[in-house]
């Protein structure tokens, strides 16, 4: 059973580190738009040169938008866990209640909560600076939305696994371990830009069905439900192994000690 | 009468290195277990096991008679832990840290119990600093509070006085006192510093490589040394206490006129009584008592 009194307990606590950390503040709102920014000027470039070719753009910063979506929720995961390594505070909250399941909820509702914000507020600079809108998507866009969620958690408890039982040492996996999967998930161009080879890894990826329906979504209005159901029934799968792999990594991590780790 | 903490063959091992070598010991219901041994002896391998945050190679603990490993949650809404060697998050005020806690343990009346522990430990005036900005007394003392925070049956204190000023660590030992007095509080207590450990411990546990090497009361550890050191300041009769002392084969060191005997204190009484009736006169004399230190040292094979 879930406590949720303890749940809330340690989003007040990763909602106060924001708001004490000018950091987690920049990384929300800064990043997405200097992104938004360069790679849509970019493309007006490409554009400019290349009249024809006017869906450049939008595939571009809609790739962009979405991306964020995975790399938030994946991000928020395993950087609220790097703050407790960081803070010194793994022993205390251990020590405490807090079951190993509560803060595993207490990462995805507060990681939910930002990435909802960060891709609204990215979102509007895409329509306010290049009129980029989500209309086209419509409906479609709830369960896209919960597909790249998913996927990010997967990601994110998978490289929490590893943080929690090798600490801080690899910390650069907290903020770039879901980039291994960026360039099979075919975030800014079609699948079939990509090597054979790499296609065949693309279709076991989630996220590559998600930026590929969004992209016919964008163009055509439609997309198949069957990319929907595949990436569901695949993030579903990812997620359970990740989380396992989590649960598996913080029992070996207990086997050394808890406190080695600050 | 059931104890609040049992421990039952606990051993951890590294590989092939043996860190806590199968223990067993109980801590009842108001009573402070001091915890001593060297670096390395095993100490805080053994606190980290009691909190759960290590898992035991073999062994149990349970508390409250209800095994540790299946009642985790239910037992943890009632022990608490401080330690100098962990912290709180730096940037969040001492109210915000103590506030995440509060809420962790579901204490009720949140703020009023904050206000009145920081109250208690004289540290109110820290309630709004961010937690990296306080010395390193006041965060040893907030980190004090958090482990009051949830009214523990047991706490398990890590030299809890560490980097405290004599007349703060004072404080927090009368507040522990008080604890104990009031809510009939268990604690499990390391130190360095034996004065300390004396003072708050009703029972001692030595831990050496692991191991349980004694366990008694303060005052009984100390007195399985039975040697004391009489000292003599001998000015006049230096000559006629120096042949006295061989004829008697009696063992001792000089420094200036100052002799050092080593005696047994049973045995001091009747050896003043000899030197008087040699009509050695010593111009001063004071006794050296062991202490538990003393103990703790000779225990740990320390020669001193």
């Amino acid at each position: 059973m879930i406590n949720f009194n303890r749940v809330f307990a340690m989003i007040y606590r990763y909602t106060i580190n924001m708001r004490h950390s000018f950091d987690r503040i920049t990384d929300m709102f800064y990043w997405p738009a200097m992104d938004i920014l360069i790679w849509g000027l970019t493309s007006a470039y490409f554009l400019k040169n290349n009249p024809d070719q006017n869906h450049l753009q939008f595939a571009i910063i809609g790739g962009l938008v979405f991306w964020i979506v995975v790399w938030r929720a994946q991000y928020e995961v395993t950087t609220n866990l790097l703050a407790e390594l960081w803070d010194k505070n793994i022993v205390n909250i251990f020590a405490s209640p807090l079951k190993l399941s509560e803060w595993v909820t207490a990462f995805m509702l507060f990681g939910f909560i930002k990435t909802i914000i960060s891709f609204s507020f990215s979102l509007f600079i895409a329509f306010l600076l290049y009129g980029f809108s989500i209309v086209p998507i419509g409906l479609f866009l709830f369960p896209i939305m919960v597909n790249l969620i998913l996927s990010g958690w997967a990601a994110g408890f998978l490289v929490a696994g590893f943080l929690i039982r090798y600490g801080g040492t690899i910390q650069t996996l907290a903020w770039a371990g879901v980039y291994l999967i960026a360039p099979f998930s075919a975030v800014y161009y079609s699948l079939g830009t990509l090597p054979a080879w790499a296609q065949q890894v693309s279709h076991f990826l989630p996220t590559s069905y998600m930026f590929e329906g969004i992209r016919q979504l964008l163009f055509t209005g439609t997309m198949s439900s069957d990319k929907l159901l595949i990436s569901f029934v695949l993030n579903i799968i990812y997620l359970s192994i990740s989380l396992r792999f989590f649960f598996y990594m913080f029992n070996k991590s207990k086997k050394l000690g808890l406190g080695r780790l600050i | 009468m059931q104890p609040i903490l049992e421990v039952k063959n606990l051993t951890k091992k590294f590989n092939n290195f043996i860190a806590v070598d199968n223990i067993s010991f109980c801590v009842n219901e108001g009573e402070v277990l001091g915890f001593l041994g060297p670096n390395g002896a095993g100490k805080t391998t053994t606190i980290q096991m009691l909190l759960g945050v290590m898992t035991p190679t073999s062994g149990t603990i349970s508390y409250f008679g209800k095994q540790f490993e299946k009642y985790r949650e239910e037992i943890l809404k009632d022990v608490n832990y401080s330690s100098t060697y962990i912290s709180l998050p730096a940037y969040f005020t001492v109210a915000e840290c103590l506030q995440v806690f509060a809420r962790l343990y579901e204490v009720p009346d949140k703020e009023k119990r904050i206000i009145k522990l920081l109250s208690e430990f004289e540290i109110e005036r820290v309630k709004n600093k961010q937690f990296y900005m306080c010395s390193a007394g006041e965060k040893t003392t907030v980190l004090l509070v958090k482990a009051f925070l949830n009214y523990p049956k047991i706490i398990l204190l890590d030299e809890p006085t560490a980097s405290l000023d004599p007349d703060i660590a004072v404080r927090v030992r009368r507040f522990l006192k008080k604890e104990k007095k009031e809510y009939n509080t268990s604690m499990l207590f390391t130190s360095h510093n034996m004065a300390e450990v004396e003072e708050m411990s009703d029972r001692i546990i030595i831990l050496n490589h692991g191991k349980i090497i004694d366990e008694n009361t303060p005052e009984k550890l100390a007195n399985r040394i039975t040697q004391c050191f009489l000292e003599l300041t001998i000015a006049k009769d230096a000559k006629k206490a120096e042949i006295f002392f061989k004829e008697k084969h009696i063992q001792y060191v000089q420094e200036k006129s100052r002799y050092r005997i080593a005696l047994k204190e049973k045995d001091i009484a009747s050896f003043l009584s000899d030197i008087t009736k040699e009509n050695i006169i010593y111009e001063a004399i004071s006794i050296d008592k062991p202490d538990l230190e003393d103990y703790f040292l000779q225990a740990i094979g320390v020669n001193t």
